[in-house]
C-alpha cells in the first residue's frame, strides 16, 4: 500500500537511530561483572588494617598464605560484610524494579512504597518475640520481615487501587503514611527490652546498618535471591505488557490478577531478605533500576540481569564508603545512600511533575 | 457467512446505572460495521465486553457459538483485538517493543518471540505504515502516529476479528482516509472489522452495517442506507434537523434519491 508521509509527522520529534543511547545487554553485562570483580576486591582490601588485592588474589589462588590477623579480617569481618552488601543491594534493585514495573511508575521503590518499613516491622516482632524461631534455615526475623512487607504491600497497593487503575499520588502518600506507622511504632519494641541486645538490633535495622552475618545467614539470603530470580524471570516479557496497562494486558492473554499477585510476593520476599541483612536502606531500589532504565530502555527482560548485578555493585561501594569515609568512625550505610537518593528522587519527582499536577 | 460474534440480551451497569440493556447483535465473519451513537451511550463499554475484557451483568457473549467465559483468555486475545483510545507508556519502549507486545498470546512465558512472532511484528508495523517508527520512542509520535502504531499492536495479534474504538480521532483528512483504506484491506483479508465511529460522513461508504446505541434505547442495526436516515440520526442524536450540516447534507441526499 503506498501511503504518503502524513502532515502530523512534520511537526512530531525528530527520528532517533535504532539503539542510540541504549548499549546492548550483553557488553553491559560483561563490563558489570568486570566491575562487580573489581568493586568486591576493593572493598575486602580498603579498612583500617588494608590488605592489598594482590595478596587477597594470591590468598585465594593458595599461593600465598595470610597472616592470622589478616585471615581473621579477610574472611570473619569483610567477606562476609562485603556480600551482604552486595545480597541486599541486588535485592533492592531487583524488588525496585519490579514495583517500578507493577505500579507502571519509575518512582516505586521498596523504601518509598512502604515494603521495607512493615518488613522492619514485622522484622521487630521476629527479633522480638520470636527469635528462637528457625523454619528450615529462616530466622523468625526473616520469616517476619517478608509477612510484613507483604502484608503492607497489599495494604498500600488495594488502597492506590481504584476502578483498575493505580493512582499514583495515593500511592505515595498511602506508602508513605504506612511506612511511617510501622517505623515509628517499630520504636515501641524499645519499651519492651530489658537487655538492650534488641535495641541495638533494632537502632541498627532503622539506620540501614550492615552487619556481619553468619555463613548460614548469608546462604538462606543467597538462596532465596536465586529462587526470586527465578521466579521473577518469566514474569519479566508480562511487565512489558502490562506496562501497557492492567485492561490492555488482559485483552492481550495475560492473567493480570495472578500476575500482580506473584510479582507483589517475589517483591516482599526481596525486601525481606534485604531488611534481614541490612534494615531499611532507602533509595537503592528507585536509583538502580532508574540508570540501568536509562542505559538499556525499558525491556524488563534485559534489564532483570543488569538491575541485579548494579544493584550488588552499588550498595558494596555505598557500604565500603560507609565504613571508610569518617574512619575510625562507620556511618549507616542507609543514611549515605539516603542523601545519594533523596536529591535523585526529587529529580524525578521534578520530572514528573506534570503527572502530579492537579 | 458464519456468526463469529454473538451479544444475546447483554446488560451491563456503571456505578449504579445501567449503560447497556437488552444489546443483542451478530457479527458475521467478514463483515465489516460500524458502531454509532451519542457520547457516553456505551459504545467503548460494549467493545470491551465484545473484546472479553468487561463481562456483562446479564446476558451472554459467544464467540463462534462459545460462551466466552470459557474459553481461556489467550485463546481469545487470538482471535480478538482491542483497538482502544488511549495508550499511556510509563517508560521509553520504541515503536518495535510496543507491536511486540501483541505477540503475547503467541509467546509462552519461558520462551522469546521466534522467526514467525517477528513476522507477524514486521507484517503489522507495515500495514499500519509505521514501519519506518520502528525505532522511535512511542511516548515522544504525534497522535496520529500513535493512532496507527496502536492499530499495528492490534494487527500483530493476527486476529479474526478487530475492534476498534474511535480509530479516526488525531487523524487529518489524509490520514483518515488512509485508516478506511486500511480497513478495507483488512476486510478483503477475512478480517471482521467492528469500528465505533464519531465521524459519520465515513461510514456511509465504507461499512456494511451500522450499529446504533441510543440512550435508554436497544441497540438497533442496518444498513447505512437505513441508519443513516436524518430522521434516525435525529431521534438518536437529539439533533435539530437543521442545525447540523450532516442532516441537512443527508436529507437533501434522500429527497434526490426520492425524486
Amino acid at each position: 500500500m503506498e501511503i504518503a508521509p502524513s502532515a502530523s509527522e512534520a511537526v512530531s520529534a525528530p527520528v532517533r537511530r535504532p539503539g542510540k543511547g541504549r548499549l546492548g545487554a550483553a557488553p553491559l553485562l560483561g563490563l558489570l561483572v568486570v566491575a562487580l570483580v573489581v568493586v568486591t576486591l576493593a572493598s575486602l582490601a580498603i579498612g583500617a588494617v588494608p590488605i592489598s588485592p594482590r595478596t587477597i588474589l594470591s590468598a585465594m589462588l593458595g599461593s600465598h598464605p595470610l597472616t592470622e590477623t589478616q585471615r581473621l579480617i579477610l574472611f570473619h569481618l569483610r567477606l562476609p560484610r562485603v556480600l551482604a552488601s552486595g545480597l541486599v543491594g541486588s535485592a533492592l534493585a531487583l524488588a525496585g524494579l519490579l514495583f517500578q514495573g507493577l505500579f507502571r511508575n519509575p518512582i516505586a521503590d521498596p523504601y518509598v512504597i512502604g515494603s521495607s518499613g512493615g518488613a522492619t516491622f514485622g522484622a521487630c516482632i521476629g527479633i522480638f518475640f520470636f527469635s528462637q524461631w528457625s523454619i528450615f534455615g529462616f530466622s523468625g526475623t526473616a520469616l517476619f520481615a517478608f509477612i510484613g512487607s507483604a502484608a503492607t504491600m497489599a495494604l498500600v497497593y488495594s488502597l492506590a487501587r481504584s476502578a483498575g487503575r493505580t493512582s499514583v499520588v495515593t500511592l505515595l502518600l498511602a506508602g508513605f503514611a504506612i511506612s511511617t506507622i510501622f517505623t515509628n511504632s517499630s520504636y515501641f519494641f524499645e519499651l519492651l527490652d530489658k537487655t538492650g541486645t534488641g535495641n541495638r538490633i533494632l537502632i541498627s535495622f532503622l539506620h540501614g546498618v550492615i552487619g556481619i552475618p553468619t555463613w548460614n545467614e548469608l546462604g538462606v539470603g543467597a538462596a532465596l535471591l536465586a529462587l526470586a530470580m527465578v521466579t521473577a524471570l518469566p514474569l519479566m516479557r508480562t511487565l512489558n505488557t502490562l506496562a501497557l496497562g492492567d485492561e490492555y494486558a488482559q485483552q492481550l492473554g495475560v492473567r493480570v490478577e495472578a500476575a500482580r499477585v506473584s510479582i507483589v510476593l517475589i517483591g516482599s520476599l526481596l525486601t525481606a531478605v534485604a531488611v534481614s541483612l541490612g534494615g531499611m536502606i532507602s533509595f537503592a531500589g528507585l536509583i538502580v533500576p532508574h540508570v540501568a532504565r536509562l542505559l538499556l530502555g525499558p525491556d524488563h527482560v534485559r534489564l532483570l540481569p543488569v538491575t541485579t548485578l548494579a544493584g550488588a555493585i552499588f550498595l558494596m561501594l555505598a557500604d565500603t564508603l560507609a565504613r571508610t569515609i569518617f574512619a575510625p568512625t562507620e556511618i549507616p550505610v542507609g543514611i549515605l545512600v539516603a542523601f545519594v537518593g533523596g536529591p535523585f528522587f526529587l529529580y524525578l519527582l521534578r520530572k514528573m511533575k506534570r503527572s502530579y499536577t492537579v | 457467512m458464519s456468526c463469529l460474534l454473538r451479544l444475546s440480551g447483554v446488560h451491563f451497569d456503571y456505578q449504579g446505572q445501567s449503560v447497556l440493556r437488552q444489546t443483542t447483535f451478530d457479527l458475521e465473519e467478514g463483515s465489516c460495521s460500524a458502531l454509532i451513537g451519542t457520547n457516553g451511550v456505551g459504545k467503548t463499554t460494549l467493545l470491551r465486553i465484545a473484546a472479553g475484557v468487561l463481562r456483562p451483568a446479564s446476558g451472554s457473549v459467544l464467540l463462534r457459538g462459545q460462551p466466552m467465559e470459557t474459553i481461556s483468555v489467550k485463546e481469545i486475545a487470538r482471535t480478538i483485538a482491542l483497538v482502544p483510545q488511549q495508550l499511556e507508556l510509563p517508560f521509553e519502549f520504541t515503536v518495535e517493543q510496543v507491536v511486540e507486545q501483541g505477540r503475547t498470546p503467541y509467546i509462552g512465558m519461558l520462551r522469546g518471540p521466534g522467526r514467525s512472532d517477528r513476522l507477524a511484528v514486521d507484517r503489522a508495523l507495515d500495514l499500519a505504515d509505521v514501519s519506518r517508527l520502528r525505532h522511535r520512542i512511542f511516548n515522544e509520535l504525534s497522535g496520529g502516529e500513535r493512532q496507527r502504531v496502536k492499530i499495528a499492536l492490534g494487527l500483530a495479534q493476527e486476529p479474526r476479528l478487530l475492534l476498534l474504538d474511535e480509530p479516526t480521532q488525531n487523524l487529518d483528512i489524509g490520514r483518515q482516509v488512509e485508516l478506511i483504506d486500511l480497513l478495507h484491506f483488512l476486510r478483503d483479508e477475512g478480517i471482521t472489522i467492528l469500528s465505533s465511529m464519531h465521524d459519520l460522513h465515513l461510514v456511509d461508504k465504507n461499512f456494511s452495517t451500522v450499529l446504533l446505541l441510543s440512550p435508554g434505547q436497544p441497540l438497533a442495526s442496518g444498513s447505512p442506507e437505513q441508519m443513516l436516515k436524518p430522521s434516525v440520526l435525529e431521534r438518536a442524536f437529539q439533533c435539530p434537523p437543521d442545525r447540523h450540516p450532516l442532516l441537512i447534507e443527508r436529507a437533501e441526499l434522500y429527497r434526490r434519491e426520492a425524486r
